[in-house]
């Protein structure tokens, strides 16, 4: 390789043709500041951080101006400093000082070099249009703010890590990175590798480490230990070093229970060593199973439909929960193996546990948090992995449970397996649009969907679906186009089959294409007397307000209040004077839903609590802990205001006016047998109810039907 | 409380015991040596009933006081407090035998029926009251909080003239530059302000200071415009024809503002009428109850 001599700052230097100044600088020991270039990415020089005079008409990007023969670089004469200050001092008015980086680590490398050229307040003004944050990632925290527009994070996803998420958007003040076609990145197809982060020099993209508490019990496990296994081989170490706590190993000895059903949790588990059996852990709820819905879907189910009773063909099936396999109906019991995940549902939607998990051997597991869980689940090698297991282990039982199915040939779903896609959406996204063209099937596999018709006075929803839901058939038979729109409630994974397969199925089972027309017909016309019938204000008033997501609510009758506030007395007395109900908030229909807590079905105010104190125990009440640091999280995450934060008595001394707060929300007394706010009213107006039980009448949905277990009602007919 | 079908089966029993009662009062009053009278034993067994179920109906209160004490539910103290409270009437007057005979008697039988009817009277009240209340007062509030709601809606009635009436600042500079520069200055940001000439500033200031600010400020105060509906509406359309279109959406703010301030009002005249019959009824209880042992006393004593 030919060489070449050059002199920086008067220090002769001899470095190969083709290298960089700066890098030609640096291996002389001389160190040229920088922003937009890192060791390990291409230079594209659009910071000027690094500008050098090299003898040119112009200053100099060092870190992509090649060295020549005989050049003579300066790096810090006094016109090459008073570029570089005026460089980040422009940077800097725009920069959020301090930054979240700067906050928490002092390592903002902007800040660092700014305050190194003694630039405290910028001479220029701020940005007048804000880019704003996307929090919605459950592992980064993006702040478009803090962003210099290096591309060093695009350089990392792109050309490191080869995941090809992140670009530019926008232009001129506007620009700013973003993920896909510009989605919020908790919605993109990021994977959370972390390289972005880690290329940030400032604090636009930063760890979350949204979960800082140890998993109680269990053994911790290093980064190197868990890189060994397959699971997370493809997990991103820093990933795994900054959140090292939320992945713990556990023990567990033959016959010990790892999870029961009706429990409420927020980890998933990974089976290391061992086997363990699934099972409904009573014949009375193997009963309840066979009678009607597994719990999850009866949740919604009975918003729409009364208790079917079991008709004898119906015990075929199985009984869906929260893991790779099912369970089969007649014997409500399935093995999982080393290699296997379950409580995903679990972990990601904050739904009760849907099994008992009990230990058939001695077991080893890793118990992951959700962060971790998000992050494997957007590994695209552990998809397919995860794909691979669920085609070969849960798809027929899966397909068969849609009782149109069951006539299905294990030749043609071995075939049908090769054809499936196994695809996730995130809260709030939209799985088909009514009017567009059909091209596919869904099968939901965890999760809700949100089946609502588009009208010209708004919106109507028709159902919901759960677990073993199917919807798409209309489309694909009768009209060409998607009949409704569907949309995702929570974390929802649906099992995707393509219009080719669905009708090469079609062509050769004619009497499962006989009886999807049927069915197809049959839906359009219940949707069409529904939509007729349904009072959809107040159905979109139930939806606005968020009533279906309550667990418990309480609501006041105000034909019959007479405005007493003997609730709110009573519940002051059973709190030690605080009270956590006001009656006053919105009114659905003749009753007022008044400020007090929902007790949510996703709980969003546990998310995120930095000491763990606001959870579920073993039962639906969500309730705040003694330890309480008063940091406002919940309250601020609580979408209905329920939440309220009170100075704690005592902690405000003559000498400092320091006072400790704690928030509180309504534990529907669990000490007594029944809240005090119902018990105290003395004219029966107060009551708490399942809204979706309670208002079934008012929304009309009383003839609505969910996905239900038995055969005529299993895929959300409705 | 609303009296409705979950009243059936204390209705039902009610009606028995009185029936009961009557049943039994006939053979006494026609058998019982000396004929009927509070005095005698069957007299007094119907006194004490009727006494125990007025001591019962009394209770309410005390319950309603501790609401965290589990001595049943506090719907169900009510129930009883109405209808045994109301059965006490007839079963006391079949203890009297319809009689009254000496000043505290007389007393008593006055006080008791009027205790009744005061809580008859309550109880129609609390059953129609809350329905009419919740369909015309769709911006309701708690009570105690009406006259902080009050003080705010004044401010931002406040704000939204003032801001009306404050001249732009574009306006402003134009002035400020016609004085420096002579009469040609720069032209002034159509995007500044509202486009109100000094009369119409000057007409609503008037209006503002004359109707609104008094209504808002004392709106119990009978005579405004602004108090009722149909007037008030009127009082808008009209005060609209005045302005130009660019402020018309914040004078529809202020013809809420004065919605919700006659909301208030309704709010507190029928609140006021739901509790304001317990200033009769409950004085008049306690009366009775206290009365009503004196009179047990005494006649048990003689």
């Amino acid at each position: 390789m030919k060489t070449i001599e050059l002199t920086i700052d008067d220090k002769p230097v001899v470095v190969e043709e083709g290298t960089s100044v700066f890098d030609a600088a640096r291996m002389s020991g001389i160190s040229i500041p920088v922003l937009c270039h890192a060791q390990n990415e291409r230079p594209i020089g659009v910071c000027r951080v690094c500008t050098v005079d090299c003898g040119d008409k112009v200053l100099q990007a060092s870190c992509v101006r090649p060295a020549e023969n005989g050049m003579k670089v300066f790096t810090a004469s006094d016109k090459v400093k008073k570029h570089r200050k005026m460089v980040l001092e422009l940077l800097m008015s725009d920069h959020p000082s301090p930054c979240a980086r700067q906050r928490v680590s002092g390592d903002c490398e902007l800040e660092t070099q700014a305050a190194a050229e003694g630039i405290v307040t910028p001479r220029f003004s701020k940005r007048v249009s804000p880019r704003g944050q996307d929090d919605s990632s459950l592992v980064i925290s993006v702040d478009h703010e803090a962003c210099i527009l290096c591309d060093r994070c695009i350089r990392g996803c792109d050309e490191i890590r080869q995941n090809h998420v992140l670009g530019r958007r926008g232009k001129g003040y506007n620009a700013g990175i973003s993920f896909d076609l510009n989605r919020p990145m908790g919605n993109s197809s990021c994977v959370s590798c972390g390289e972005c982060m880690v290329s940030c020099p400032t604090g636009a993209l930063t760890n979350k480490s949204i979960i800082r508490t140890v998993l109680p019990g269990g053994e911790p496990v290093g980064v190197e230990e868990l890189k060994q296994l397959p699971f997370f081989q493809k997990v991103s170490g820093t990933f795994l070093e900054l959140n090292k706590n939320a992945v713990i190993k556990r023990h567990f000895k033959k016959g010990e229970v790892i999870c029961r059903e009706g429990d409420y949790g927020s980890t998933a588990f990974y089976i290391l060593e061992g086997q363990v059996d699934i099972f409904l852990a009573s014949m009375s709820s193997k009963q309840a199973v066979a009678q009607e819905a597994p719990s999850l879907i009866e949740m919604f189910s009975n918003i729409f439909s009364p208790k079917k009773k079991p008709t004898s063909g119906s015990r075929t099936g199985s009984i869906p929960i929260d893991a790779t396999v099912d369970l089969p109906l007649d014997n409500p019991v399935a093995q999982l193996g080393a290699g296997d995940i379950f409580g995903e549902m679990t972990c990601m939607s904050l739904y009760p546990r849907s099994a008992t998990v009990r230990a058939k051997t001695d077991c080893v597991m890793l118990e992951m948090l959700r962060n971790v869980l998000d992050v494997i689940q957007r590994n695209k090698t552990l998809r397919a992995e995860i794909e691979k297991n669920y085609r070969k282990r849960a798809l027929e039982d899966h397909l068969r449970t849609v009782p149109l199915f069951a006539s299905l040939s294990p030749d043609f779903i071995e075939d049908l397996a090769h054809q499936v896609e196994l695809v996730r959406y995130s809260r709030g996204e939209v799985l088909t649009r009514q009017g567009e063209q059909a091209r596919n099937f869904f099968l939901v596999r965890i999760g809700f969907v949100k089946m609502v018709e588009d009208h010209a006075g708004g919106e109507l929803v028709l159902a919901y679906q759960g677990k073993g839901g199917y919807f798409g058939e209309i489309g694909l038979i009768n009209r060409g186009t998607y009949a409704f729109t569907v949309t995702a409630l929570d974390n929802v994974e649906v099992v995707r089959i393509g219009v080719d397969a669905f009708n090469k199925m079609l062509e050769r089972f004619p009497e499962i294409a006989a009886s999807l027309r049927a069915v197809a017909t049959e839906r359009e016309a219940h949707n069409r007397r529904h939509s007729a019938a349904v009072s959809a204000m107040s159905l979109e008033k139930f939806l606005n307000q968020g009533l279906m997501e309550a667990n418990s609510l309480l609501v006041i009758d105000l034909e019959k209040c007479t405005r007493c506030d003997q609730c709110v007395r009573a519940c002051s007395d059973a709190h030690d004077g605080v009270t956590r109900l006001v009656r006053e908030g919105l009114r659905f229909d003749k009753y007022l839903v008044p400020t007090s807590c929902r007790h949510c079905r996703d709980p969003l105010c546990m998310i995120g609590c930095p000491v763990g104190s606001i959870r579920r125990r073993n039962s639906l009440e969500t309730v705040i802990e003694d330890w309480c640091v008063g940091c406002g999280l919940c309250a601020r995450n609580c979408p209905f205001g329920n939440i309220t934060m009170h100075e704690l008595p005592g902690t405000t001394t003559q000498k400092a006016a320091v006072t400790k707060k704690k928030a509180t929300a309504c534990d529907l007394c669990q000490d007594l047998p029944e809240p005090s706010c119902v018990y105290a009213c003395p004219h029966d107006a107060a009551k708490r109810v399942d809204p979706n039980d309670f208002f079934k009448e008012i929304i009309g949905a009383g003839t609505l039907k969910a996905p239900a277990l038995d055969s005529g009602a299993h895929g959300g007919k409705r | 409380m609303r009296i409705d079908k979950t009243h059936q089966s204390w209705a039902v029993v009610s009606a028995i015991i009185l029936g009961v009662a009557i049943l039994l009062y006939f053979p006494y009053a026609v058998l019982y040596p000396g004929g009927p009278s509070g005095n005698t034993w069957p007299g007094l067994i119907y006194g004490i009933i009727g006494y125990a179920m007025m001591l019962f109906a009394g209770l309410m209160g005390a319950r309603k006081r501790v609401p965290l004490w589990r001595v049943g539910r506090a719907q169900v103290w009510m129930r009883g407090h109405l209808w045994l409270g109301a059965l006490s009437l007839p079963i006391l007057l079949l203890h009297s035998a319809f009689t009254a005979r000496g000043p505290l008697t007389i007393l008593l039988m006055t006080l008791l029926v009027i205790t009744v009817l005061s809580g008859i009277t309550g109880a129609l009240l609390q059953h129609f009251l809350p329905k009419r209340l919740t369909a015309s007062v769709q911006l309701e509030t708690i009570y105690e909080q009406i006259p902080e709601v009050r003080e705010q809606l004044l401010s931002e009635a406040g704000g939204i003239v003032e801001a009306l009436c404050a001249v732009p600042e574009a306006e402003s500079a134009v002035v400020a530059a016609g004085a420096a520069f002579g009469a040609g200055g720069p032209a002034a940001d159509e995007d500044a302000g509202p486009e109100l000439t000094d009369d119409q500033r000057a007409n609503l200031q008037q209006v503002y200071k004359h109707e609104i600010f008094p209504f808002l400020l004392n709106p119990e105060k009978s005579g405004s415009p602004l108090a009722d509906v149909v007037r008030s509406k009127a009082f808008f359309e009209a005060l609209r024809r005045q302005s130009p279109v660019s402020i018309h959406e914040a004078l529809g703010d202020l013809e809420s503002i004065c919605e919700e301030e006659r909301q208030l009002i309704e709010q507190r005249r029928k609140y006021l009428l739901l509790h304001g019959w317990l200033l009769v009824h409950v004085p008049l209880s306690i009366t009775l109850l206290v009365l009503g042992g004196i009179h047990a006393l005494v006649a048990i004593h003689y």
